[in-house]
């Protein structure tokens, strides 16, 4: 069976080989500009395919291959794992010093010197020494020492950027074109945003050269046993005259443009749909996809499952049919136990977080139709009526969590109480003290599979209506309209005003987006299933509470 | 032999068409006749008159009433600077009959005004979409009649519920409901010269609005009671280069939304809650003009400033490229079974595209004429026929509406898919009262018994038209 590493694996590989072929596209265009001559325009070319095919080339296509392959494993191990959780300042700070981070800075330093001699060496600014004019020996050339020790700068520079100060995630887009399109589109921006972004850093690094300069300059010399000709240039008005903070600019541009055409090829490779078939031994299932959650794998996944609600019939059959033999409505079943497991699992998280809110503002009027359940002795009228789930019996009596009083339950239970009472210490629980928004941003910043799951299962059931022979969907209909009901009003405890301390107000312009889409979401599949069922809505057994909260989907009057 | 000649004799002076019973062509007095004498289809339907007084503009009559301040030169350079951008104050600067005063700054100014003309006419000449400006490419490319100076500009009805919003002149929008006896008028800053609306499908409340500045997406909340809702419930959603929208349209499953801009050659697919959008570009065609949804979402209509339209495959999001004969697409729209009609500007013909070449696979089908609509007299003196200006399709695919360039009649014909052969047979005319003139149309989305066309007439008066058929008949 394919496994999720090698989903991931095989992308990564893919992304690396695009990653490479980008890369050398980019210096070739830069040896086809640097060697300009509108003079004499055969000698332009043939100088410029004479030292693509140079051994030198060469010599700089393998490391950039190295600096690939640097970068597939810097996002290998950033997207293969879950997001972390922090949820309090000294969490935040100590994951800074972290061994991942300590590998990355190095990794980031090696290729931002790889990648500034590299660039460096097309315009021959990359040698470190040179025969002395005035003196007999050799001379170190700063210039070189300045643009390559600025190259580890700007790894470095770009690592706290990025990853520390921020989080990337791996951002999927809404409607997917080919790769090529998506990287002509996208090229426009990386080219202006890799001008504007390497400003400041070249600013920083000046600064930090005129402060601290003389000390890298003095051990390289003694290294190389060189001596210092040329004015220093941990002088402002040195380095002004030099120019050669331009080159730093124009090779930090150069730079950052790489860093972004290799952030977004990986973008484009890794988020690409997946095709996942619905019955295999040897591949990986949709809802073995979906079953892994908070992976990559499940947003894959669940992107599949949209995309096959909405646009492929031929699967949305294979789900549809009944297994053979024995007649069982296996794939349709697998499915939707991991959907609603998804939907039911945010839900749960979300109503904990209301609860928890809740109690501390001691409001405890909450109606939770979460355990509800559709009642079984109630009869399907019209439509066929083929078994009534037990599994709902089984989802009841989970969720009852039977009293416990033991000893050590007590006791752990007043050493929490004793590490919440520390933890509110005004010194303390500045640090300790877990951030009031972080859970919530935490849960929607991964909400992307639950929007998706929404509206892939809403559109299947509604699908189901022409499509689904022998009414595998229909029963089920009512646990899928609860799940969503469920969701939709804990979403709606998080913006209700009065019933949410203030505790809850967002201050990540993602996460608000986020909690908008997946409301929008979920409020567009309950009306995609309504509509297409209000004909038969009296004849799907549904809890009161549920039946109560569809009313204004019939009525059209849910904003 | 003409597309009209079996079409129903034309009402009597003082009477008009008021709607189509079972085949029956129901007409009566113009003053004291009533839709609801002969069908109760459309008896909750609002009823929507948008006469000027209700109207809030600063027409160009209402600006000759305010008296000209005559400002320091530097203040009025650094005013039209600030309203309307570097180039028009130099052209201010450089006016003789403003600037007496700094004849060097005028010299300087038209110099300065002359090379960046330079500039602009490069500009223009490798891309000539861009040529116009502002409201100028959205009375250009509206499938309104006389866009900029009719009482109503466009209408969109709810895809699930009796629920129309209404553009007015004054770029208000107001939303008529079957149940609700007030009318919401949506009005911001932002929202001026709206081209297009239209109504999020499963969902009750968002309307999208395409304007000078970008698309504006209200959530009008339907059991909200305030008749003005503030304009915290409208999101802008804006990129450089995108303006002015010429028209948005919804996704039939309510996921995506485009926009499209006569002067933006991509066309934008935006994910709204997130506010992302992804365009869509090709080489060749200039500014994406309007965009269709087909029913089943599996395609998108594309029609630019040019003879080139593009057909997109929505799985893959690749187009299929197409050629209009003689001018650009002016109209557009898709049936069941992804059959697809245009009109291009100017022709009175209207063409089919079936079976655009993704099934098939094939490159080398064309789009078929089917139905010459060429400009005749008819006995009664009316003229019919002539360049199409817009056409709608109602939701069953029965019943094909078509808005002259040249006439005041509106033509509907009915059409039948039988064995992959799309029929088009005459079925009535609609008929304003007196010398009005149809401004723009659209079908209700969820009439059940049979079809309802609106029609915006250039008195403000906005017509329900119902063909009815019972299963009986």
């Amino acid at each position: 069976m394919v496994t999720k590493n090698d989903i991931f694996s095989h992308r990564l590989i893919i992304s690396v080989l695009w990653n490479i072929a980008m890369q050398i596209l980019l210096a070739i265009v830069l040896v086809w500009l640097i060697q300009i001559d509108l003079v004499h325009p055969m000698t332009w070319i043939s100088s410029t395919i004479s030292y693509i095919f140079s051994w030198k080339m060469f010599f700089n296509i393998i490391l950039l291959g190295l600096v690939s392959f640097f970068q597939a494993y810097i996002y290998g191990s950033y997207y293969m794992t879950p997001m972390p959780k922090y949820f309090t300042r000294f969490s935040m700070f100590m994951n800074i010093f972290s061994l991942q981070n300590f590998i990355l800075s190095i990794l980031y330093a090696l290729s931002g010197y790889f990648t500034m001699s590299l660039y460096s060496s097309l315009s021959k600014t990359d040698i470190l020494k040179k025969k002395c004019v005035t003196y007999d020996g050799q001379c170190l050339v700063e210039s070189g020492l300045f643009i390559q020790f600025g190259g580890m700068w700007m790894g470095l520079y770009y690592l706290m950027n990025v990853h520390v100060f921020n989080v990337s995630t791996l951002v999927f887009s809404h409607m997917y074109q080919g790769k090529f399109q998506q990287m002509k589109l996208a090229i426009n921006n990386i080219l202006s945003l890799g001008f504007k972004n390497s400003i400041p850093p070249v600013i920083y690094y000046c600064l930090f050269y005129y402060v601290w300069g003389n000390k890298p300059r003095s051990a390289v010399s003694e290294v190389y046993n060189s001596y210092l000709e040329d004015p220093p240039l941990d002088n402002i008005f040195n380095l002004f005259r030099s120019g050669i903070w331009i080159s730093l600019w124009l090779y930090t541009s150069l730079f950052f443009i790489s860093m972004y055409i290799m952030k977004s090829t990986f973008n484009f490779i890794l988020t690409e749909p997946m095709n996942f078939p619905i019955e295999s031994n040897t591949h990986m299932t949709i809802y073995d996809a979906l079953s892994q959650r908070y992976q990559f794998c499940e947003y894959l996944g669940a992107q599949d499952l949209k995309i096959m609600s909405l646009s492929d019939p031929a699967r949305r059959l294979q789900i549809f049919t009944l297994s053979q033999p024995g007649g069982h409505p296996k794939n349709w079943n697998n499915l939707l136990d991991q959907c609603l497991h998804i939907i039911n699992d945010f839900s749960r998280q979300l109503d904990t977080l209301n609860h928890n809110e809740q109690q501390e503002i001691e409001v405890s009027n909450r109606n939770n139709i979460l355990n509800a359940r559709p009642h079984s002795d109630r009869s399907y009228d019209g439509i066929r009526n083929m078994a009534h789930s037990p599994e709902l019996l089984h989802l009841k009596n989970h969720n009852k969590t039977p009293a416990e009083d033991s000893f050590a339950v007590i006791m752990e239970d007043e050493c929490k109480n004793i590490l919440n009472r520390i933890c509110q210490m005004p010194g303390i629980s500045f640090f300790f003290g877990e951030l009031t928004d972080t859970k919530l941003k935490y849960l929607l910043v991964q909400a992307q599979p639950v929007v998706w799951v929404c509206e892939g299962l809403a559109f299947m059931a509604a699908a189901s209506l022409k499509e689904d022979k022998y009414g595998v969907v229909q029963n089920d209909l009512a646990k899928v309209i609860t799940a969503l009901i469920n969701l939709k009003q804990n979403l709606e405890k998080l913006t209700k005003p009065g019933l949410m301390s203030r505790k809850h107000v967002l201050n990540d312009a993602y996460a608000i987006k986020m909690r908008a889409a997946l409301f929008s979401s979920v409020k567009r599949s309950i009306y995609k299933l309504v509509i297409t069922f209000s004909k038969y809505m009296h004849e799907i057994p549904l809890d009161r509470d549920v039946q109560l909260a569809i009313q204004p989907y019939l009525l059209l009057k849910e904003a | 032999m003409s597309a009209f000649c079996d079409f129903p004799d034309l009402p009597q002076r003082n009477e008009t068409a008021f709607c189509k019973l079972n085949e029956v062509y129901c007409c009566g007095n113009i003053r004291y006749g009533n839709v609801t004498t002969f069908t109760n289809a459309t008896k909750s339907h609002p009823v929507i008159n948008v006469t000027r007084d209700v109207h809030h503009r600063t027409t160009d009559e209402n600006i000759s009433m305010y008296v000209d301040v005559d400002d320091h030169l530097l203040k009025k350079i650094t005013s039209v600077w600030y309203k309307q951008g570097f180039l028009e104050a130099l052209s201010v600067a450089a006016d003789p009959n403003v600037n007496r005063e700094r004849p060097l700054l005028a010299v300087t100014a038209s110099y300065i005004l002359k090379v960046a003309n330079v500039f602009t006419t490069f500009r223009y000449f490798l891309q000539p979409h861009l040529k116009d400006i502002g409201p100028k490419i959205v009375a250009n490319y509206s499938r309104s009649r006389n866009w900029g100076n009719v009482p109503i500009k466009c209408l969109a009805w709810h895809p699930h519920t009796t629920k129309i919003a209404v553009v007015t002149a004054d770029d208000n929008i107001r939303i008529y409901c079957s149940d609700t006896s007030f009318v919401s008028t949506l009005k911001c800053k932002t929202q001026g010269h709206v081209s297009s609306v239209s109504w999020r499908p499963f969902s009750a409340s968002e309307l999208a609005v395409g304007c000078e500045q970008g698309v504006i997406v209200w959530t009008v909340d339907p059991n909200s009671m305030f008749t003005k809702p503030s304009s915290s419930n409208a999101v802008l959603l804006t990129r450089p280069g995108h303006s002015p929208v010429t028209d948005v349209s919804w996704s039939p499953n309510g996921d995506l939304l485009i926009s499209c801009s006569g002067a933006d050659t991509s066309m934008l697919m935006w994910d709204v809650a997130m506010e992302v959008a992804v365009p869509l570009k090709r080489v060749a065609g200039g500014g994406i003009v309007f965009a269709q949804w087909s029913f089943d979402a599996g395609q998108v209509f594309a029609a630019t400033s040019s003879i080139i339209f593009r057909v997109w495959d929505t799985k893959n999001w690749t187009p299929e490229r197409w050629c209009a004969r003689g001018c650009r697409v002016v109209a557009a729209c898709w049936g069941p079974e992804n059959i697809l009609l245009f009109a291009a500007k100017g022709e009175p013909m209207v063409y089919a595209l079936t079976n655009t070449g993704l099934l098939s696979g094939s490159q080398t089908s064309k789009a078929v004429p089917i139905l010459d609509v060429a400009r005749v007299e008819l006995a009664s003196g009316d003229i019919v026929g002539g360049p199409i200006l817009d056409m709608c399709w109602d939701p069953t695919g029965k019943y094909l509406a078509l808005l002259f360039e040249e006439s005041r009649l509106i033509a509907v014909f009915c059409t039948t898919h039988i064995m992959m052969q799309l029929k088009i047979t005459p079925c009535c005319f609609v008929t304003g009262i007196e010398e009005e003139l149809p401004t723009t149309m659209t079908f209700q989305q969820n009439f059940t018994e049979g079809a309802c066309l609106t029609v915006a007439w250039s008195s403000g008066r906005v017509q329900h038209f119902p063909i009815v058929y019972t299963d009986s008949y």
